[in-house]
């Protein structure tokens, strides 16, 4: 397994903690530009995510890539979550993976 | 007005046993003195001056001395009554059944015998006419005793003059000292003599039976006394009528001379180890113009999110909760008798943030739930006694007649759940407890998110399951169904029974009396499931079993017959396994060739819901946190 450039799993909030690092998120697409994707994230913040990715996107997707400022992401990998996501439960996750469980995650 | 005994009459009556001229009778006056209670009824000494005589009044009489028609130093006239004989001593004791009380209560015992007596009577009576001007008239009588009338006639009842001569004893130290009164928690079935003072806070209908050992009629009464403990007492024939107009709901009696032995833990409808049967030998006794008591309801709340254990079990339950909404009466059509009955649904919430809806019905539904409905925006807390359990929605509550709910209890609890509610309940959305429940699933699989467990908590707990079926929910791994089994078996399509192949053809039910000409195979398989604490056997009916492998029995009967290459048969169970479910099983201990075994039954079965799951996993890890904390 590569722990070269580990992921870290971010919501809104904790993206500015990862700022020109490698980060996670998966996110509601809101609007998709040529160019970029504006999304919401699990906590309800509105993020930016940089790329073109290969449509067509579902509902939720998931991005990796580095946090740039503290509402956008370059993206490197793009994901479809598909339609129905439980985003309460990855919000918690991300708190957890960030908190109190960090020693867990890489 | 009689002021006098009948002198010598005891000594006339103890010399002549067979003293029975009625007319001679009318003529006997005595006095009561040392008026005192023995059980349900009261003692005395029978006076006429010279000699006294021990004497018992039949309980028939309490009535009168308890509303204080006959009183301690009065005088009566004894109408009927028999001389007994006291067998272990050579001495007598007279048995009054009906007496009447003459004249006035006095001062003082009557004493002709000794002179000194006498002038003792006197004196009193001297320094009270200096003060009080009562007609001397009365005063000496024609034989020579002196009687001093009360002053102050006034009619008092035996619990009266108990506490005139118990000064300010507290309340409770003077119901003993009239009647040795046992708390409903100290009996136990090893124990003699003892009353009890309780209210009769259900009572049960007049049953007619009929068994092995012929008829009869048998009903019941919940009694609870001052502390609030409650036990059930039967009666049966010759007891249950004669007792069965003499309780009345909501009245208070004594009850001595019953007899206790374990309850049934099965029937039972109130929380006592023991419950109470009464013969006809027992004394049951109105404990009127006495002061009351009303009982404290106990409470033993189950919170809204344990309610999935309770659910279609015999045991009721008691229930706290902020209501969130009432709903207007609605007229149910009972299916028995076609009666039309009122109904209102409340739904309750609780801090383990679940809500769940409770049904009120008849006077319930239109007398406190109109009041609940009144005041719904206030969001009160209610308490109810004897709730059932019902899978209606998931899970539902109904009252039922001995149910009892009260608004607003003064209770620790009410209390914290009403802070509870103020800081944050009504802040947060709650979900109902029947909704987490998977709709498919029918019989048991009713909360499959709560009392979940691993499987090592139902392997290593053996003695749990011994007295009743205790279900649980597991998250586990189908690992092993084997193929050599017998795992279905000719079923009637009508009733599902076990059929019979006939001799000629079809098949016969013994269920349904009749045959058939087809049947239909139903499973009934062991299956292996593991999670990560371990491993059991469990076994699967028909329902759950086909969820599991996906198809009917009878199709998969015929996979089995199918000759071939590949063993469609064999495919289909290995692709059963290593899929997970959540399980809602039953766990229950039977003996088997003298050795104990656990027997685990899915009761419901229905596939993961990831996200609930997780919701399920994050609430634990949060959990663990604050305990850990």
């Amino acid at each position: 397994m590569d722990t070269s450039s580990p992921a870290a799993f971010v919501n809104g909030a904790l993206l500015r903690r990862y700022i020109g690092q490698k980060v996670r998120a998966v996110i509601q697409v809101i609007r998709s530009d040529v160019g970029s994707v504006i999304g919401k994230s699990t906590d309800d913040q509105q993020i930016v995510v940089k790329g073109s990715p290969q449509p067509p996107l579902t509902t939720y997707l998931e991005v990796i890539g580095i946090a740039e400022t503290d509402n956008t992401i370059r993206a490197e990998v793009w994901t479809n979550f598909g339609d129905s996501f439980d985003v309460q439960n990855y919000n918690e996750l991300c708190k957890l993976a960030n908190g109190e469980f960090r020693h867990l995650f890489i | 007005m009689q002021t006098s005994v009948t002198p010598d009459a005891i000594s006339t009556v103890l010399s002549n046993p067979s003293f029975d001229s009625s007319s001679d009778r009318s003529e006997i006056v005595v006095q009561v003195v040392d008026l005192k209670p023995i059980g349900n009824r009261y003692t005395f000494s029978a006076n006429d001056g010279k000699t006294k005589v021990k004497a018992m009044f039949t309980a028939s009489l309490t009535p009168e001395i308890i509303s204080g028609k006959i009183q301690n130093l009065g005088l009566i006239r004894l109408i009927d009554f028999t001389v007994n004989d006291i067998s272990s001593k050579s001495t007598k004791y007279f048995l009054v059944t009906k007496c009447e009380a003459v004249g006035s209560v006095l001062d003082s015992e009557i004493n002709l015998d000794s002179k000194s007596g006498e002038e003792e009577a006197r004196e009193p009576k001297k320094q009270k006419l200096e003060h009080s001007p009562v007609s001397p008239l009365n005063d000496v009588v024609s034989t020579g005793i002196t009687l001093k009338p009360k002053q102050e006639f006034v009619a008092k009842s035996a619990s009266q003059i108990m506490s005139e001569q118990r000064g300010n004893a507290a309340p409770a130290a003077r119901m003993a000292m009239t009647r040795r009164v046992h708390p409903l928690v100290s009996l136990n079935p090893y124990q003699g003599n003892w009353t009890i003072k309780v209210r009769v806070t259900n009572k049960g209908v007049m049953r007619n039976y009929k068994n092995a050992r012929g008829e009869g009629c048998v009903f019941n009464v919940e009694l609870t006394d001052e502390e609030g403990t409650q036990i059930q007492a039967t009666m049966f024939n010759d007891a249950a009528r004669k007792f069965f107009d003499r309780f009345q709901l909501g009245k208070v009696y004594y009850i001595s001379r019953g007899s206790l032995k374990l309850a049934n833990k099965q029937f039972k409808t109130v929380q006592n180890d023991y419950e109470m049967t009464l013969n006809e030998n027992s004394e049951v006794e109105e404990a009127s113009s006495e002061e009351m008591f009303i009982p404290e309801t106990k409470f033993n709340f189950v919170p809204i999110e344990e309610l999935g254990l309770y659910v279609n079990q015999k045991e009721l339950i008691d229930l706290i909760g902020v209501v969130q909404s009432v709903s207007p009466t609605m007229s149910i059509r009972r299916r028995t008798d076609n009666e039309m009955i009122p109904k209102r649904d409340i739904t309750l919430a609780d801090e383990s943030r679940k809500t769940v809806v409770v049904s009120l019905w008849n006077d319930l539904a239109t007398g406190i739930g109109q009041e609940l409905l009144d005041m719904a925006d206030q969001s009160p807390v209610i308490a109810i006694k004897s709730l059932k359990v019902g899978d209606f929605q998931g899970v539902s509550l109904s009252t039922i007649s001995r149910s009892n709910v009260v608004i607003n209890p003064e209770s620790p609890e009410a209390k914290k759940l009403k802070s509870w509610f103020d800081s944050e309940g009504k802040e947060i959305s709650m979900s109902s407890i029947g909704s987490g429940m998977s709709p498919s699933a029918k019989n048991g699989s009713r909360s499959l998110y709560t009392d979940r467990v691993l499987l090592s908590h139902i392997t290593s707990n053996p003695s749990l399951f011994e007295e009743k079926p205790v279900f649980f929910s597991t998250r586990a791994y189908i690992s092993f169904i084997k193929p050599d089994q017998t795992m279905w078996y000719q079923a009637c399509k009508t009733c599902n029974k076990k059929v019979t192949e006939a001799l000629d053809s079809g098949y016969w039910c013994e269920g349904c009396q009749r045959k058939y000409e087809e049947c239909s195979l139903r499973y009934i398989m062991a299956v292996k499931v593991t999670d990560s604490s371990g491993e059991t056997w469990i076994s699967s009916f028909n329902d759950e079993a086909e969820k599991i492998l996906g198809c009917s029995a009878d199709e998969l009967n015929k996979l089995k017959s199918e000759e071939g290459e590949v063993n469609e048969y064999q495919t289909k169970l290995k692709e059963a396994t290593w899929s997970s479910h959540v399980f809602r099983v039953s766990v229950t201990q039977n003996e088997y060739n003298g050795e104990k075994r656990q027997r685990v039954t899915v009761k419901g079965v229905a596939p993961l819901d990831f996200a609930a799951e997780t919701r399920l996993l994050l609430q634990d890890i949060s959990n663990k946190n604050k305990t850990s904390q």
